[in-house]
């Protein structure tokens, strides 16, 4: 298990990996620690999600690149 | 104690033909239950004001009853107000007294409202919940009826109460003192500062009854009125312009509302105030020209403490400021007090007025301390089981108050006890426990509007 990422201190163009390997980009950080709005560009479990935005749950998020 | 009027809230508590009053409703914690779902359930409550709020996603907090609550302004600048819990387990979703988000965020479990109060984030909704929760149903509790006044937000968690601006009556007037303009232009008032909160240990009808017009206290600012706080150096309040006019009890009987107005003769010439400071004396002077201009013949009504049934205060007339007696317990209250000043009077002015405001008002304002001081202990010393037996006595100025009051060309409606030279009565309070007595009783609000049968009564 990876240690615990503030997702607080990401910034929009983040991108993110998730638990379940999919890969979404950091649109906005409302900086509540808790939740941030993402755009999916990757989901093997679900390919349908990409392109898609949705919230990503601090949990879910493992590890963390900075923005390009 | 007997009860003569069969309409009173029990038989014994609350008296209109002989204005007794018992102890009880003070003190006596299932009566305090019982208001929660009966009044503050019901009535429409004073939220807040829009310049708390005034960009998508500004949030305040807020209360109802004794029920937190949200005001906040979403992305495509609508204003709500809801309750301040999470559907989940219940913990606050705001914990902040103000500030600008794109969701309010349950630190519990990690459920997400967007500030439209939609459930937009569920942790593991897909694994756990296996998608199936159905988000729509488990959005923010909102209320069943808001209403934007003048730029105050008001609120009612119940769908059956009329209208809000049918729930007013004509207060809607005595709003208007408060948040129309110095200068007569509709709805200029902004809140200044932030809002003052504090504790007091008595039961909130006490501040409720001061502030629907209780001139009978006066003495107890004598003090204040011997120091000398009012902003041109004397007395507790600019007041030598209302001196030359009526004062006057305005109650509105099967609304619950009242106050104090002032009329001032048609030929009055305002008089010069805020003379040790010319800037502001010379702001104040040009508003009260301008007013007098737009407003003609309504110019000369002038607002002071009144109260808007149940808990919300009004004073328009300096300082001007509402309050919200929001019940704890019988034995507590949390006051919440705004302040008010036009939006683009000059920053001087609003300086001046914001050093004057809480040197008079909030819990370090030299005469809230006085009132504060009697209510504290009036409660405390009514809580005893030999002080219970014996009721309050309200029949200052019974059977004195008169329909249709007209003065020198100006009919002021509801009913109305002139106090120029009598100096006080307790009409107000009598009109007060009135309604309250009448809300405790009803069972739905087709009960408490008796105005609606009366209108159909008259056409018929």
């Amino acid at each position: 298990m990876s240690d615990p990422i503030n997702i607080r201190a990401l910034m929009p163009g983040t991108q993110i990996t998730l638990t379940d390997g999919a890969v979404a980009e950091i649109v906005s950080n409302p900086a509540d620690g808790v939740w941030v709005f993402a755009r999916y560009l990757d989901s093997p479990r679900d390919p349908a999600l990409v392109g898609q935005e949705e919230m990503i749950f601090a949990q879910d998020v493992v590890a963390a690149a900075p923005p390009k | 104690m007997a009860t003569a009027n069969s309409s009173a809230y029990r038989p014994g508590l609350v008296d209109m033909k002989t204005g007794q009053i018992s102890r009880e409703i003070f003190v006596n914690e299932q009566i305090y239950a019982e208001e929660q779902e009966k009044i503050f359930a019901r009535a429409w409550l004073f939220i807040g004001h829009e310049s708390q709020i005034p960009n998508p996603g500004d949030y305040a907090a807020a209360r109802m009853g004794e029920e937190a609550v949200i005001l906040c302004r979403d992305r495509t600048g609508e204003v709500h107000v809801f309750l301040n819990s999470c559907r989940h387990r219940g913990m606050k979703v705001c914990r902040y007294d103000e500030g600008n988000t794109m969701v309010f965020t349950c630190p519990y479990h990690g459920w997400s409202y967007g500030t439209d109060g939609r459930l937009v984030g569920v942790p593991f909704f897909r694994e756990a919940y296996h998608s199936q929760l159905d988000r729509a149903q488990w959005g923010l509790v909102e209320v069943a009826q808001l209403a934007r006044y003048k730029g105050s937000v008001w609120a009612t968690w119940d769908p059956a109460a009329p209208p809000f601006l049918e729930y007013l009556g004509a207060a809607s007037g005595f709003l208007d003192l408060q948040l129309d303009g110095w200068d007569g232009r509709e709805g200029q008032a902004e809140v200044l500062g932030g809002v003052q909160k504090w504790l007091i240990p008595c039961n909130w009808k006490f501040p409720a009854e001061n502030f629907s017009g209780d001139t009978y206290h006066n003495i107890s600012h004598r003090s204040v009125d011997l120091a000398g706080i009012g902003p041109s150096g004397s007395g507790r309040r600019d007041m030598s312009e209302l001196l030359a006019g009526r004062k006057l009890h305005v109650c509105l009987p099967d609304r619950g509302h009242q106050t104090i107005l002032y009329l001032s003769p048609p030929d009055d010439t305002p008089r010069p105030a805020y003379q040790n400071t010319p800037l502001v004396a010379e702001y104040f002077r040009h508003c009260e020209e301008e007013r007098r201009r737009r407003l003609g013949d309504k110019a000369r009504l002038l607002g002071a403490p009144g109260e808007i049934f149940p808990n919300t205060a009004l004073l328009s007339r300096q300082p001007r400021t509402m309050a919200a007696w929001h019940p704890k317990s019988p034995h507590e209250t949390e006051v919440w007090r705004w302040f008010f000043v036009d939006k683009d009077a000059p920053s001087e002015v609003k300086n001046f007025l914001r050093d004057y405001y809480i040197r008079y008002s909030g819990p370090g304002g030299m005469t809230e301390q006085d009132d504060m001081e009697n209510w504290n202990y009036a409660h405390a010393a009514s809580r005893g089981t030999i002080a219970r037996r014996h009721p309050y006595t309200y029949e200052q100025g019974i059977g004195t108050a008169v329909e249709n009051f007209e003065w020198q060309g100006m009919r002021v409606p509801g009913r109305v006890v002139d106090i120029t030279d009598v100096r006080s009565s307790e009409e107000p309070a009598r009109n007060l426990y009135r309604r309250w007595a009448e809300f405790m009783q009803a069972d739905s609000w087709d009960e408490l509007m008796t105005w609606r049968k009366n209108a159909r009564a008259a056409a018929e």
